[in-house]
């Protein structure tokens, strides 16, 4: 976990470097090129400028030589800061003159058809020996002669200018950018460090340490918001697992009972010396048991699939009424046996998209815990109706002695019986209430007790 | 157990049980013995292999937790090298996933562990007569006799007046007379009830008190009975 913080702090560093490394190529890449050209511009502009002071100087000797004049300085040795290359050709290409700082070497080689036509050529060029130049070209008139005047300066100064610019950043760059990189490391282990903290809290919290929580500070930023959702998932996590918890107690407890009685009636029918049909009586009263503990593992088995999350719902749209009346006929034989009568009321028309199967059983388990509890004679109400937002509403009533109100809330908690005595005799685990609920809100649905003194209970589900 | 290579077998319908859990491999064995079939034992997925190819049985019992090659591979294979044989397969795992994939390998139908014997011979005889149901149109216990296509029931002089429910549960207790059958049958079969947690058993037990009423009410000699533990049966005598 924190390897993988600090991997994170890491990346973002390089990141950070990376970007800025480019973005300063970039800047200073487009700035060099700008400059450059910049001053190639100028270095034409000089050039241009001094063709045109250059054409004034040529003369023709009576020999026929041309010559330039270069006596118009004032002081001599101004003559030798001008470092102009100059070279005029006939349009045909014979060299008519080179000036004493070009000597002997050729510039710009032959001339090409247009060259100083109508204006300037410019163009760069390499000296025989190999100086980069800047050359600038005029086709001009002298006594009747074309001459083809080339005039140029050495790009040398600007290209180890460049050259030194270049080589003072690359000793630069590597220098801001580590020191970037180590402002960014720091930051990003500042900004990172209260996950890290999270991160060694959240070591700590094991399933039996799960009452602890991440640190938080009460703000409103991003970590803040994590801490707190982080903290909401693990106060759910312990209530579940807490639930767990109480669910395999009680589940021990459960199983226990009837594995008790297997025990008790098999080691002291073994110690009778009975006939056949005590036997028989023995073994079957132990196979009773047996049947008990299956049905509860059956039951078992359904709620821990249930709580996996792995019981899937077929919903198809099924008529209420008709659904309640199968699981009331289901019943008929006890509520005839106990004489009850039940009432079924409401919209026949109402119905709802569910699980079938499902919803069956939770309206059978409701109504076999209302024919538990009826006394002899009573009434046993089924209403279904259309309730807000398209939800279908199913009560059942019946009139037995209700559930007192300390007990309501958790009628349907797993196990939970309200008269712990009896459930041998009505055979229940107390499960088919939770079951019940279970099936209910698994289809979104909600399912409700009320059960005021004396008026026996209702179980109110809103479905859909 | 038989064990050496040619057992001698007490019925013509031979079963081969395969099943590691002795107990439960001996219970099988004398239940199913009891029932006049022949019955041999194999303890691991590779000896019940091995004795398919080798004899020619009626029905295969297949334990799915074996030892080494579990009851899946064992009947895959059998499917695969064409063997016919009827397959019960048992299972303690209900999750439908098990159920169906037991299907499609080939199980002719199986049965959840714990499950009720009376059910387990039941299934047997169902897959051993696969094919031709005998149905009666008029069924016959001591004076009792119920005509089903006149949806009749009378006991001596008496005509008994069934609900239908009722009627449909004495000619399932008719079709196995003398057998036990269980909750679990007559909740499947009678009540079609395929979920085990309803509470259907409370339904079954009122609805036999009410049959018996009818039946045995005003009769001294009883039909109806109470296997306690186990379920019901429709015979003569009571045998406890």
């Amino acid at each position: 976990m924190r390897l993988h913080v600090r991997h994170l702090r890491t990346r973002l560093t390089l990141w950070y470097v990376a970007m800025l490394a480019a973005l300063l190529i970039l800047a200073w890449g487009s700035t060099c090129a700008l400059l450059f050209f910049q001053l190639r511009n100028q270095l034409d502009r000089f050039a241009i400028e001094e063709i045109e002071t250059v054409e004034g100087l040529f003369f023709f000797t009576p020999e026929g030589h041309l010559e330039m004049r270069e006596d118009y300085h004032n002081h001599p040795q101004s003559k030798d800061v001008i470092d102009r290359f100059v070279e005029v050709r006939s349009p045909e290409g014979a060299v008519l003159f080179r000036n004493q700082r070009l000597g002997a070497r050729s510039l710009g080689g032959v001339p090409f058809a247009s060259e100083g036509v109508g204006g300037y050529s410019e163009r760069s060029a390499h000296l025989s020996d190999g100086t980069r130049v800047r050359l600038v070209s005029r086709l001009h008139s002298l006594d009747g002669r074309r001459l083809l005047i080339r005039l140029a300066h050495s790009e040398e100064p600007l290209y180890s200018g460049m050259e030194d610019w270049l080589a003072a950043s690359l000793l630069v760059l590597p220098l801001v950018l580590a020191a970037a990189g180590l402002a960014g490391y720091a930051l990003a282990r500042r900004a990172l460090s209260p996950i890290e903290r999270m991160a060694r809290r959240a070591q700590e919290i094991t399933p039996e340490k799960l009452h602890a929580r991440l640190p938080d500070d009460g703000a409103d930023d991003e970590l803040g918001q994590l801490a707190r959702v982080f903290n909401d998932t693990l106060a759910r996590l312990e209530q579940a697992f807490d639930q767990l918890r109480r669910f395999t107690s009680d589940a021990s407890h459960e199983l226990r009972t009837p594995l008790a009685m297997i025990r008790s009636v098999g080691e002291v029918g073994l110690q009778k010396d009975g006939g056949r049909a005590e036997y028989r009586d023995i073994v079957g009263s132990m196979l009773e048991e047996v049947n008990r503990l299956t049905s509860l593992i059956d039951n078992l088995l359904t709620i821990s699939r249930a709580d996996s999350g792995y019981i899937q719902l077929h919903r198809t749209v099924v008529p209420v009424m008709a659904l309640a009346r199968e699981a009331a006929g289901l019943l008929e034989v006890l509520m005839e046996e106990k004489s009850l009568r039940l009432v079924l009321e409401g919209d026949g028309q109402a119905q709802v998209a569910v699980d079938r199967l499902f919803l069956r059983q939770a309206l059978v388990n409701i109504l076999h815990n209302a024919v538990k509890y009826s006394p002899p004679g009573e009434t046993i109400s089924v209403r279904v109706r259309n309730g807000d937002a398209g939800q279908v509403i199913v009560e059942i009533q019946d009139n037995g002695p209700g559930i007192p109100l300390e007990d309501q809330a958790r009628v349907f908690d797993r196990f939970y019986r309200v008269d712990k005595a009896r459930w041998r005799e009505s055979g229940g685990a107390g499960l088919g209430l939770s079951i019940a609920k279970w099936a209910v809100e698994a289809h979104g649905g909600s399912i409700r007790l009320e059960s005021p003194p004396n008026h026996g209970c209702t179980f109110r589900l809103a479905l859909g | 157990m038989p064990t050496g290579p040619f057992p001698s077998y007490k019925g013509s319908v031979h079963i081969l049980v395969v099943e590691d859990e002795q107990k439960m491999a001996k219970a099988l064995q004398e239940g199913l013995e009891a029932d006049d079939y022949s019955v041999r034992l194999a303890h691991t997925g590779e000896e019940g292999f091995y004795l398919i190819q080798a004899q020619s049985f009626d029905l295969v019992i297949l334990d799915v937790m074996l030892p080494g090659h579990d009851g899946f591979e064992i009947l895959a294979t059998l499917r695969r090298r064409n063997v016919q044989t009827p397959v019960l397969l048992l299972t303690s795992r209900d999750a439908i996933e098990d159920r169906v994939r037991g299907l499609d390998t080939g199980a002719d139908d199986y049965l959840v562990k714990p499950f009720a014997f009376p059910e387990l011979l039941a299934r047997t005889r169902v897959l051993l007569r696969r094919g031709k149901p005998d149905v009666s149109q008029r069924l016959k216990l001591a004076d009792l006799e119920m005509d089903v296509p006149q949806r009749s029931v009378v006991r001596g002089p008496h005509q008994i007046d069934l609900t239908a429910r009722e009627f449909d549960l004495l000619e399932y207790l008719f079709a196995n007379k003398g057998r036990v059958v269980s909750r679990e049958m007559l909740a499947r079969d009678i009540w079609k009830e395929t979920a085990r947690q309803t509470p259907i058993d409370n339904v079954i037990d009122a609805q036999i008190v009410r049959l018996r009423r009818k039946l045995d009410g005003q009769f001294d000699r009883k039909l109806l009975h109470t296997v306690r533990g186990v379920g019901f049966v429709l015979r003569e005598e009571d045998e406890s």
